[in-house]
This record gives C-alpha cells, sequence and structure tokens, in this order.
C-alpha cells in the first residue's frame, strides 16, 4: 500500500468510520489528489484572508460588478 | 384540430388557443395522453402517469375558463417533471430504489407556482439516479430512450424531461441542472433548456444533488414557450434562502428585441474540450445566422476550465457524500454502482478544499466576465461538443472501463463550468449528426440577464427550422 493510499485508509477507517478495500482506496485517493491537487493551486493565486463562499452570491446579485 | 396536430402545437399557440376557446384543456390533455400511449413504449420517459387526475384537473381549468377566469399564460397547459420534485403526500423517487416507495412531506414551490398559474400535471418523468448521471441510463426505472434513435442516449440527469417534449408528450417540463442535467437532454433531444442564474428559481422541494450547483428550470419545445414557463416558476422563495429578491421581467414580452447591436462570442474551444467537426459546424451555421440577423459576432476566448470544472467536482462529491452518507452506510448496494463510486471520493476531501472550491467561485465569476464576456453580450458554444452516442456505448454499468467513464465524463466539458459560475445557459436546438441525432447549441450571459439569452434564441428560432422537426 503506498503513502497516499494508506493516508485514505486511514481517513476512512479512523475519521469517517467507513470499510473500503484496497484497491478502491487507491483509486480514491488518486481521484482525491487531482481535485486537492487543482483547488489547492487555484486558491494559492488567487485567495485571500476576506473571501467567504457568500462573495459569490453578492457577486450574482450584482450582475457580476 | 385532430388531438395529434393538438399535441404538435407549441405550449404558447397552444395556450392562447386555450384562452380564446379554440381548444379545451380536457381536449389538449386527452391529445397528451394519446402521444404518451404511443411514445412511452419507445421512450420509457414517464414514471407515473396520473390519467383520471390530469383529466379532472383540466376539466377544472375549462370550468375556469367558461367561466371568465384565465389564471396565467399556461392556463390549461399539459406537463409533467422530472421525478424529484416534491408533491405532499405522493411518490417522489428521484429516479431511485432508495427513494421508490417515499412520499413526500411537502410541495415544492415551483410546483405550487405552477398549480397557481393553472398548468395541468400529467405525473412525473425519468431520470438519472438521483440526478447523477450526464447519459439517461437508469438501472432501477430502465433507461430513458431518445425519441429520434431509441438506441441514442437521451442526456441526462432530465432524461425524461428532454424526451417527454421531444416527443411532443408533454408541452413542457421541469428539469433540474447540477453540471448539464438540463442542457444535455434538450441538447440530445432538440429541444430548449435553461438553466438559469443560480438564485432565480428555488429549489425548495426538488431533490438535490448538490445544494451550491443545483439549478430548476424549464424544457419546451421553443424560446418562446421556455420564456413563458420560466416567468412563472422564477423569483424570490422564503423557503430557499439563496434565492433572490430582484423582480422577474415579463421575459416574453422582452423577446422581440432583434440582434441588432449585441455582440456574439463564439467559442470553439478545442484546447480545452474536442469539439467534433459535425457539432462545430452546427454551431457555426448557428453564428452565421445570427450575423445575418444583425448581430456581430467576434471569437470567444474561455480560460482553461480546468479548475472550474474539478473546483465543481469538490463540491458536488463533498455535498453529496454528507446528503447520502446514512444510505451509503446502510445500503449501498442499492445504488448502482457508478452513482455510489461517484460520490465516495467526498468523503475523503478536506472541509478546507470543499470551502476553499466555494470562495473560488466569485474569482472565476470576475475572470469569466473579463475575459469571455469582455465586450460580448452573450458567449455562443456547444452544448455536447460530440455526436450522440448510444446507450450501450455510454453504459458505465455494464462497462466501466476507461473509455467508457472518459466519454461520459466529456458530455459535461462544456456545461458544468457553467453550473460553477452560477450564470444563465441556454440550450437550442441546432441541428442533426450524421446519424439524425440534434446537435445543441449553448448561450451564456450575464447574471440574471436570461431575457437576452431569449430574445437571441427567439430571433434564430424565427430563422431556422430544427425545433420544427418532430420525431416519427
Amino acid at each position: 500500500m503506498d503513502d497516499r493510499t494508506r493516508v485514505a485508509a486511514g481517513i476512512a477507517e479512523q475519521l469517517q468510520g467507513l470499510k473500503y478495500d484496497q484497491k478502491r482506496l487507491a483509486e480514491i485517493a488518486a481521484e482525491v489528489a487531482v481535485l486537492n491537487e487543482s483547488v489547492r493551486q487555484a486558491a494559492s493565486s488567487r485567495l485571500v484572508y476576506d473571501d467567504e463562499p457568500a462573495a459569490f452570491a453578492s457577486l450574482m446579485e450584482r450582475g457580476g460588478k | 384540430m385532430s388531438g395529434d396536430d393538438l399535441a404538435l402545437l407549441d405550449l404558447s399557440e397552444l395556450a392562447d388557443r386555450i384562452a380564446d376557446g379554440r381548444a379545451t384543456s380536457v381536449q389538449t390533455t386527452e391529445a397528451c395522453l394519446a402521444r404518451i400511449e404511443a411514445w412511452q413504449p419507445r421512450t420509457n420517459a414517464f414514471l407515473r402517469l396520473d390519467r383520471e387526475g390530469a383529466l379532472k384537473r383540466a376539466r377544472a381549468m375549462d370550468a375556469e375558463i367558461a367561466a371568465g377566469k384565465r389564471r396565467s399564460k399556461l392556463h390549461g397547459v399539459p406537463m409533467a417533471h422530472k421525478d424529484l420534485y416534491y408533491r405532499r403526500g405522493e411518490l417522489s423517487t428521484a429516479g431511485s430504489a432508495i427513494r421508490r416507495d417515499w412520499r413526500a412531506p411537502f410541495t415544492a414551490t415551483v410546483l405550487k407556482r405552477l398549480d397557481a398559474a393553472g398548468a395541468v400535471e400529467l405525473g412525473f418523468v425519468n431520470m438519472a439516479e438521483f440526478a447523477a448521471g450526464p447519459t439517461g441510463h437508469n438501472v432501477h426505472f430502465g433507461h430513458c430512450r431518445n425519441p429520434w434513435d431509441g438506441a441514442r442516449v437521451t442526456g441526462g440527469s432530465s432524461s425524461g424531461s428532454g424526451a417527454a417534449v421531444a416527443a411532443r408528450m408533454v408541452y413542457g417540463s421541469l428539469g433540474s441542472d447540477t453540471g448539464g442535467s438540463i442542457r444535455l437532454p434538450a441538447s440530445a433531444c432538440g429541444v430548449v433548456g435553461i438553466k438559469a442564474t443560480y438564485g432565480r428559481v428555488s429549489r425548495y422541494g426538488a431533490a438535490a444533488r448538490s445544494w451550491s450547483l443545483d439549478h430548476v428550470g424549464p424544457l419546451t419545445r421553443t424560446a418562446r414557450d421556455n420564456a413563458r414557463m420560466l416567468a412563472v416558476v422564477a423569483g424570490h422563495d422564503p423557503d430557499d434562502s439563496t434565492t433572490s429578491e430582484k423582480p422577474v421581467p415579463d421575459y416574453e414580452a422582452l423577446l422581440e428585441g432583434g440582434m441588432s447591436g449585441l455582440t456574439i462570442g463564439l467559442a470553439l474551444p478545442h484546447a480545452l474540450v474536442p469539439v467534433d467537426a459535425q457539432v462545430a459546424a452546427a454551431v457555426e451555421a448557428a453564428a452565421d445566422t445570427l450575423g445575418r440577423l444583425g448581430a456581430h459576432i467576434t471569437k470567444a476566448t474561455l480560460l482553461d476550465f480546468t479548475a472550474l470544472y474539478r473546483a465543481a467536482e469538490v463540491i458536488v462529491k463533498s455535498e453529496a457524500a454528507a446528503m447520502h452518507r446514512s444510505w451509503m452506510e446502510k445500503q449501498p448496494q442499492d445504488y448502482a454502482n457508478q452513482v455510489r463510486t461517484r460520490m465516495e471520493a467526498g468523503f475523503f476531501i478536506p472541509a478546507t478544499q470543499y470551502i476553499d472550491a466555494l470562495r473560488l467561485r466569485a474569482h472565476f465569476v470576475r475572470e469569466f466576465l473579463a475575459t469571455a464576456m469582455d465586450g460580448v453580450d452573450a458567449v455562443l458554444l456547444p452544448a455536447i461538443p460530440f455526436p450522440l452516442p448510444t446507450i450501450e456505448e455510454t453504459d458505465t454499468e455494464k462497462s466501466g472501463g476507461p473509455a467508457t467513464l472518459a466519454m461520459v465524463a466529456r458530455f459535461t466539458g462544456l456545461t458544468r463550468p457553467f453550473n460553477t459560475l452560477g450564470l444563465p445557459a441556454l440550450s437550442v436546438p441546432c441541428g442533426f449528426d450524421g446519424n439524425g441525432a440534434p446537435i445543441g447549441l449553448q448561450l451564456v450571459g450575464r447574471a440574471f440577464e436570461e431575457a437576452l439569452l431569449y430574445r437571441i434564441a427567439h430571433a434564430y428560432q424565427g430563422a431556422t427550422n430544427h425545433h420544427r422537426k418532430v420525431p416519427a
């Protein structure tokens, strides 16, 4: 079991109370790694302290201005 | 006028005939029932049909017309909706085995609004399980089949809505769209579907796929019909705090503005998502048509959608895992494999990544408006970037191989980003592929500018006849 899959196994069993076989854990770990990395990269170049999720709704209401 | 002729009318024309006595709601409902009888075996569009309830309602609507009362421009019009809308005391399956016998404890706001408007409800239509699937497959209730070619997919997740409207079984149908689930079946079935601005239509009483990305909207035969139906269901709802208090325009009254003075940005983003030559040609031809009608056509450059797309995946998976947790623990076998496995990653995404995905949305919107929408009134692009595949080719339950999964994932390549952005996006028929299956274009606008998208689509439909073709 590689490190990433071991971490996924720990999250499943220790944090979420879920059981998956090793093959499935490896698939999930690979999938999550891509998603997390993408968000982390996008966030690192854009987000600052004052960004909050509700800014999206406000922006919509102002027509994007 | 024969029953079949009546069923072939557009919603708007039919409603106007009911209003002035040239048709009755009962005649119209009977015409729809006859179409359903003929088309249901070929499409499996309906999950439940309430024949007697619909006729009773139609008689009541006719009595009101006779007494001089017309509730709205939808008075007496038969419809059927995606089976995730709640009606108090009635079944609402969300296309799932888990909710096969579940009855809703309250009625969805959008159904209440259609009731108040005098619409007639024929029943509820097929959909992807828990709105999780872009093709129209459903292992629990049977796959929905495209009226243009029963071997091909309808698009999903609002599969029954697309099929029922295309086969003229109903005049309009509410779908829901988290990654393309209105626009994909609209494109695949050759009808019009809108994902309005996030917050324009209440989600209260629509079984959720993802609270942050779900959009409710109608599928119809024409842009005018769609405008009429959206105007009834849109607007603030105290039961959905994400809805806007902005007034709802009279979309239909704004249809005739023409194309003069408008700039439309054409985007065929081959570098982002490969666009098939047939699809590209159909969308380019649509741009030419809009240009001849007076619009200025320019090229729109889309930024890389990858981060947008993956942020949407993070949001959907996190929210879906949270809401499905209890069922996934206790009865995982009751999900289709591809539905369950698509949600499982949500248990492993850190809360910080989920929150950052939500925080990024405002940035993504600003970037899109400053680039693709810079100097243009709307962006024109394909809805589904390839010719419609068959049900067999996209059956991930039978063949979960990489090629099948990749093809299914490509369905939402040009639709899901606009759920992250929350901007209005309208799918309109723009041709047919070499197999005779429909091709749809997508028009994307600024927040709450649905009226402009309808105006463009209406002008386009006035100059073309793709939407007039009816599956035989």
